[in-house]
This record gives C-alpha cells, structure tokens and sequence, in this order.
C-alpha cells in the first residue's frame, strides 16, 4: 500500500514524539543528583546537579535504595571518610567530616514531567506587602530567594516572576518533593538581623559584614545543652560562630571602647549588652567579656534555643531555628516585607494515588470509546483508524510537552483528554460526511468536514486563550494542553486520517 | 401453504420510513413551538441566578481556591472523625470524601474551611492525635487579595472568551441570523448548567471557571455541524440535512460525554481540579444536546424557510 504525504509527516511526527518523551529512561541505572549544598564537601569535589551516579566506593548503584543502603552504611562509621562517587561524568573523589551533601533522587522513568499536584511538592505564590512589585524588583526578589534556598540546601526549586491580567507582579516558588520544614518562614521572612550595642548597629546579615557562618561543623556550630522546664515541655539552645568582615569587625572595637566596665559575680563585662534582632524583634542578648573591649573581634558567637514535646522534638526545632537563622545570616535581608498568597504542600503519596486513578480513568475512557465507534459503525477498519488518531494525538501532545518540558499537572491532563475528544469528534464528521451523501465529490464532501472541523478549531482556541494570562498563570497548563492538541489534530492527524478514509472508502 | 415472508430487517426499514415521514411533518409543524421548552428552562435558569445573585451577592459558591482559605486533604481519614468537634471551632468547615476507584474505600477527606492553615492544622491535628505532614496530606492556601482578583480575572477571561468565540462565528458564517443562534445556544449552554450547579450547592473553583472557558469553544462544534449542513443546499431536503447533523452530532456529543462522565460517577479518587473540569463539561454537553436540536435546529430551520433554502 503506497502511503500518501500525510500519512508520512503523521508516522515521523509520532517518531520525533516517542524520541522526544523517551519512554525508555527507566531502563537507565543510577541516581540522579538533584542538589549540592553550597559549601559541601561535594561541591568542592566539583559534583554538580543533574549528574548521575553510577557506583560509590566501587559498588554499583541501580537505584534510590542502592544509594542509600552505601551511604548510611558510610554514615555509621566515624571519622573523616573518603567517597569515590562513579558518575555519568567521570569519577570524584570525597572527603568529608559529617555530611557529603549531595541531594539524590530516582531517575524520571521519561521525559514527561507532572505537576505538583501529582507529583507531589510545594508551592508559593508571593507578594510584597502594602506595595506593587515592579518587574525589576520581581527579578531582586527571584535572585534573593534563590540565594536563600541554595544556603537552606534546597536545590530543586524554580523561582519565576509571574505577572496576571492586572499586570500585578508576583513571584512563584515551585519545590518537588518533601516541603521543607518551616517553608512559609524560609519565603516570607524578610530576615533583617541586626547586632546592636545600645542603639548603635555593629553589623548586620549579608555577606557586606558576616564574612562566613559556621554550619555542618560540630566544632563551631551545634546544639549545646537540652533541659525540661517546670511545665513539661523540653528546650534546647543552639550556638554557633560567624565571622565578621574587618569593616564590621572594626565598628565592634569603635563601639567597644567607648563603654565601661561592670564587675559582676560571674566575672567583668562591658556596660552594654550586644542585642541581636531579627525583624526588630529582640532574639538574644549577649554579655561582651572586659577583654573584647576596644579589640577587633572577627569570630561572635550566636546562640538561641528550640522548643517541643518531648527532648527530639526540641532538637529537631532548635536545629531549624539554627538552620534559619544561619540562612538569614549568610543572606542578608529581604528589601521589604512579604506576603504570602498562595500556600500549598503537596502529598507525594496522594499525588501518586491521583497519577494511578488518573491512568486506570484515561485507558476505561479509551475502551469506552473504542466499543462505542464500533457499535456505530460496525467496521473493523474506520474503528482502528480513530483509535489510531486519538493514540497519535495524545502522543503528539504528551511529546511537545516533553519537548517545551512542561510540568503536567492534573487540569493539564484533562486538556488532554478534552482534545482527544475533540479528536475523535472531529473524526466523526469526516467518516460521516465521506460515507454519507453520495451525490457529491468525495473531496467535496471531505471539504465540507474540514469547514466544521476548522470552525470547531478556532473557536476552542478562541475560547481556552484568555486562560493563559489570568491569576499567575495557574490555568496555564489547562489551555496550553488544549490547543496543543487540538493544534495537533488539525495540522497532522486530521489530514492523514482524512486520507486514510479515503483509502478505506475507496 | 405458502407464506409470504418479509425479511425483519425490510420491515424494519418501512417502518421507520414512515416514522421519519410522519416525524418530518409532526416537525414541519411543530418546530416553533419546540423553542418554547429551551427558551423556559432558560428564563428559568436566569431568574434563579438573579434571584441566587440577591441572597449570595454573587453568581456561583465559590470555593476557597476563588473566595480565600485552606483546602486540606487527609489521607485515611472519615468525616465522622472530625466532623463534629472541627464544626464547633470552625462553623463553615466543609467536607468532600475521595475514594479508591477500585475497591470504592475511601481514601482521603478534603476539609475546607475560610481560616488560615495556622488555625485550622493545630484543630485538626488536635483531633486526629498526629501531625500533618506532606506525606499523609496536601495543604492548600489561598489568600483572600489573590483569590478575589483570580476570581474577578476568570470573570473577565470568561467574557473575552465569549467575544472571541463569537467573532470567530461570525466569520464562520458571515451572515447574521445562524451565527446569533449559534451564540445564542453557547451563552444558554453556560446560563443553564450554571443554575443548575448552583441549585445542586456546587462549589466551582478556579479549574471549574476554566471548564466554563472550554464549554464555550467545546459546545459550539455541534452548532457549527448543524449549521453548515442545514444551510447548504444539496438535493436532500432541509429536514433530512438537519436530521442527519443530528445523527453525527448526537453520537459527537456522546461520545464525549462518555469521555467525560465516567471521571465524574466512576471515579472519585481524582484531584478536585480535575473532577471539576469534567463535572462542569458533562453538565454542559448534556445541556447542549437541547441547545442545539431544539433551540439552534428550530432557528435554522425558521431562518432557512424564511431564506428559500431548501
């Protein structure tokens, strides 16, 4: 059988699509690296995100539980460890005290992104409180947040700015995976911390007057001592050191030297405390020993305390609180307050559960429809032919997706599903008009069923297009779905079947 | 004896020959008077939405993603359990159960109440005797300032996408009676199912807004078929051009709703985006079938008797 024109532009945009989604990525062994922590030991090795790691130490990783069946085993023994990680871009070498800080996760099973609401994930719409964003402090404020992630040690996250029909400015945060602890904090707070002496400021956070900031280092930065107060609940102080720059280190001796010294029982200690703020709230206040009067200090140390239930609840808030205010610190402050809009943590494992229906729904929707054209018709032929078009339109689509590497999410997937409908409709008027009304030229008739089909086309992407612009582009996926499949429809599968039917009539 | 035996399927035929004869001109008669039925529900449907609009100060029940709030989904957990003491503490607290598609267990309940997840997870942990955490539930917050201007947005895409279409219509056809009838059965197609989800106590979020979007373009199809078919002349009369659109349309229009009606009956473990969308598109396309074989088919026909097209 001699396949017309069509026909081949419909088999080899199916072929780019398949190659495009790549369904045989799950045959790949290894982990992916999803994230390293600045200043890890990793880093400095120079392992980078979006490697993947093939052994460790010698031993093969095929996957997640490989991975961390090596590594807690590494974990448990003590002292400096050596780590040769095997990776998709030659081998690296590790060493490292505590923790490597390298963030894995499976390998994607294809090209096909979901969305959070299937995959699972965080999600944060914000904006600036009591004033409008402009884009450029959009792009501040992208750059700021990313900074403070990357310090947080959160490396799969997407900040963009998003702007909606009103031209208001936001900005979204998009994190897979597990919502990390105390999230609306780590976006929200504007985080201007402030050491003070009586009401002169000795520095502030950012990287202007804090040199470094001790962390993942038991000798400089930890939890000092946990206690149980009268009522129950269990406390925990953290402490850790930072290093001033010389310019802050300086007004520390300037400032100094102008006090005087009280003698206590404890010991002698200047006549002001060094207060520390955090968004103009008092957080500690410390004593300054007689001895750093007038001195250049660079190292301060900066204590604070958790709280909670029981004694690991109260470590487990006082190492956030530590992780926090460590963030804040090497960050500096946001420009202004924030405000958050949009708050949403996904379940992993109900998006799982979606994903599954999602799946087991579209296949009963596909049989359903199989039956039904064949009822009607009763011929083995055209039926095969418009479940063929509908598979070719949903692949097409699933593979521009994977192209342009849109996050699917759940309205993204009824847009597919809605355009493998409009499909098969569209298939409906083409059998009908060619098998009915003979009187006619069959290329009369097929002309006949492209005006509907056309028509039917521009008024669904008339419709579905204000969506791409309104409320921070949340319904984007819903639209661009839609009239990418339909689009496909048009342009590739509704020609090729619409000479398919005229071979079958023939 | 012999017996004149008439083969089943010739019966068959004269039979429903005559039924189409005495069908065309029942319809030759009647075809005005069918307007009537639509044109009622219709009225009635704009009355109740007036008439809602005054006790509710809006048009729909808008759920949290478009009034402001906190959606919570639950895993393994049954409205029984936390029904009555949440209520105390939180009178306009609502509940949508979600349930395996399978075995029909239910696997997660979705509380949504106006509060801030500050409020409301402490309450509910409080009650359930474990915390929540990402992995047994889903937390979404929308803030009152970013769900009133989305609501007032999708108001406005729904208008803009309303004109379009029926500018692309108006090109269609370039004449003004068919294309006012097509827009016609689209604005119904809307007004109806509208009501209808109202009088139900449906509450349409943001997705649900955006399957209104869709119904605008997705309905027209059928009006579309019938127009083009019963406007060009050919040697079949008029009614036959109508009633075979209609034998292409009606199977069009079931063949999506049973692409959309099994998300909705069958299926209830779905993300609530999702159930909406197909919620939304079922009542619609159930709707357009009277739209568009009643009301549009009447006005053809009217438009095309008044024309000389037979």
């Amino acid at each position: 059988m001699k396949l017309s024109l069509r026909v081949w532009i419909l088999i080899i945009a199916l072929l780019l699509a398949i190659l495009a989604i790549a369904p045989w990525s799950s045959l790949k062994k290894g982990v992916l690296v999803e994230g390293v922590e600045s200043g890890s030991p990793a880093l400095e090795a120079g392992i980078k995100s979006g490697m993947i790691i093939l052994g460790v130490d010698g031993k093969k990783i095929e996957n997640i539980q490989d991975y961390s069946k090596v590594i807690s085993e590494k974990s448990r023994l003590n002292g400096s460890q050596k780590t040769i990680f095997e990776t998709s871009e030659g081998e690296f070498i590790v060493f490292s005290n505590e923790s490597i800080g390298v963030t894995v996760s499976s390998l994607p099973k294809s090209n096909i992104k979901t969305g959070l609401d299937l995959s699972g994930g965080s999600r944060a719409i914000i904006k600036a409180k009591d004033r409008e964003l402009t884009s450029s402090d959009v792009n501040d404020l992208v750059q700021i947040l990313e900074n403070r992630f990357n310090a947080f040690g959160i490396a799969d996250v997407t900040i963009s700015p998003v702007s909606d029909l009103d031209g208001a400015n936001f900005v979204l945060v998009e994190i897979a995976g597990a919502t990390p602890q105390d999230l609306k904090n780590l976006i929200s707070q504007q985080g201007k911390f402030e050491a003070k002496i009586g009401n002169e400021t000795v520095f502030i956070g950012g990287e202007k007057d804090i040199a470094s900031v001790c962390r993942n280092d038991a000798t400089c930065a930890g939890i000092e001592s946990c206690s149980q107060a009268s009522d129950g609940t269990h406390f925990c102080n953290f402490r850790f050191s930072i290093y001033l720059s010389e310019a802050a280190a300086k007004r520390h001796a300037e400032i100094t030297s102008e006090l005087t010294v009280n003698a206590t029982p404890q010991g002698n200690y200047l006549s002001e405390k060094l207060d520390l703020y955090l968004d103009d709230n008092l957080v500690d206040s410390l004593l300054i020993s007689e001895g750093l009067k007038g001195r250049e200090t660079t190292q301060i140390s900066i204590s604070g305390s958790g709280q909670g239930g029981d004694r690991q609840e109260a470590i487990t808030n006082s190492e956030d609180e530590m992780h926090n205010l460590q963030t804040i610190l090497i960050t500096g402050s946001l420009p202004y307050q924030l405000e958050v809009v949009k708050l949403d943590s996904l379940s992993p494992s109900l998006g799982r559960e979606f994903t599954r229906n999602i799946v087991v729904l579209g296949l009963l929707v596909f049989v359903i429809i199989s039956v039904l054209l064949f009822v009607k018709y009763r011929k083995m032929k055209i039926t095969l032919a418009v479940i063929l078009t509908m598979l070719s339109e949903a692949t097409l689509t699933l593979g521009i997706a994977a192209l342009i590497s849109w996050n699917l999410d759940a309205p993204s997937i009824a847009g597919i599903i809605v355009g493998m409908g409009t499909g098969v409709n569209d298939q409906i008027v083409i059998i009908d008009e060619s098998v009915s009304n003979k009187r006619i030229t069959l290329k009369e008739r097929i002309k006949r069923a492209l005006f509907i089909i056309f028509g039917a086309f521009f008024t669904i992407v008339a419709a579905m297009l204000p969506l791409f612009w309104v409320g921070a582009g949340m319904l984007k996926g819903f639209a661009l779905t839609t009239i990418i499949s339909v689009t496909v429809g048009i342009l590739i599968t509704r020609p090729a079947f619409a000479d398919i039917i005229k071979k079958i009539e023939e | 004896m012999t017996r004149v035996r008439i083969p089943a399927r010739a019966l068959l035929k004269m039979e429903t020959q005559e039924t189409k004869k005495n069908f065309s001109r029942w319809y030759d008669e009647n075809y005005k008077k069918i307007l009537i039925l639509p044109l009622i529900l219709l009225v009635i449907s704009l009355a109740y939405l007036v008439y809602f609009y005054k006790d509710n100060g809006d048009f729909i029940h808008k759920d949290v993603s478009l009034s402001g709030g906190t959606s919570i989904t639950v895993q393994n957990v049954t409205q029984e359990q936390v029904d009555s003491v949440l209520r105390q503490e939180f009178p306009d607290v609502s509940f949508t159960k979600i349930s395996d598609l399978a075995s029909g267990r239910e696997i997660a309940l979705i509380i949504e109440t106006a509060a801030s997840p500050e409020e409301i997870v402490p309450a509910i942990e409080n009650i359930l005797g474990f915390a929540l955490t990402d992995e047994n539930s889903t937390v979404e917050f929308t803030g009152s300032s970013l769900s009133n201007s989305f609501y007032k947005q999708l108001i406005i895409a729904l208008i803009i996408s309303f004109v379009l279409m029926s500018i692309v219509i108006f090109v269609l056809f370039k004449s003004f009676v068919p294309s006012i009838a097509v827009i016609f059965a689209a604005f119904a197609d809307i007004v109806i199912p509208l009501a209808f989800l109202d009088i139900l106590g449906v509450k349409i979020s943001a997705a649900g807004i955006a399957a209104f979007l869709m119904l605008i373009g997705y309905s027209v199809d059928t009006d579309i078929l019938l127009t083009s078919r019963a406007l060009k002349s050919s040697e079949d009369s008029l009614n036959e051009r109508i009633y075979r659109a209609f034998k292409t349309g009606i199977f069009m229009t079931l063949t999506a709703l049973v692409a959309v009606l099994p998300a909705f009956f069958l299926v209830t473990g779905l993300p609530h985006s999702f159930r909406q969308i197909f919620l939304i598109l079922s009542v619609g396309l159930f709707v357009d079938i009277l739209n568009t074989w009643l009301t549009n088919a009447s006005i053809i026909k009217w438009y095309a008797n008044k024309k000389g097209i037979k």
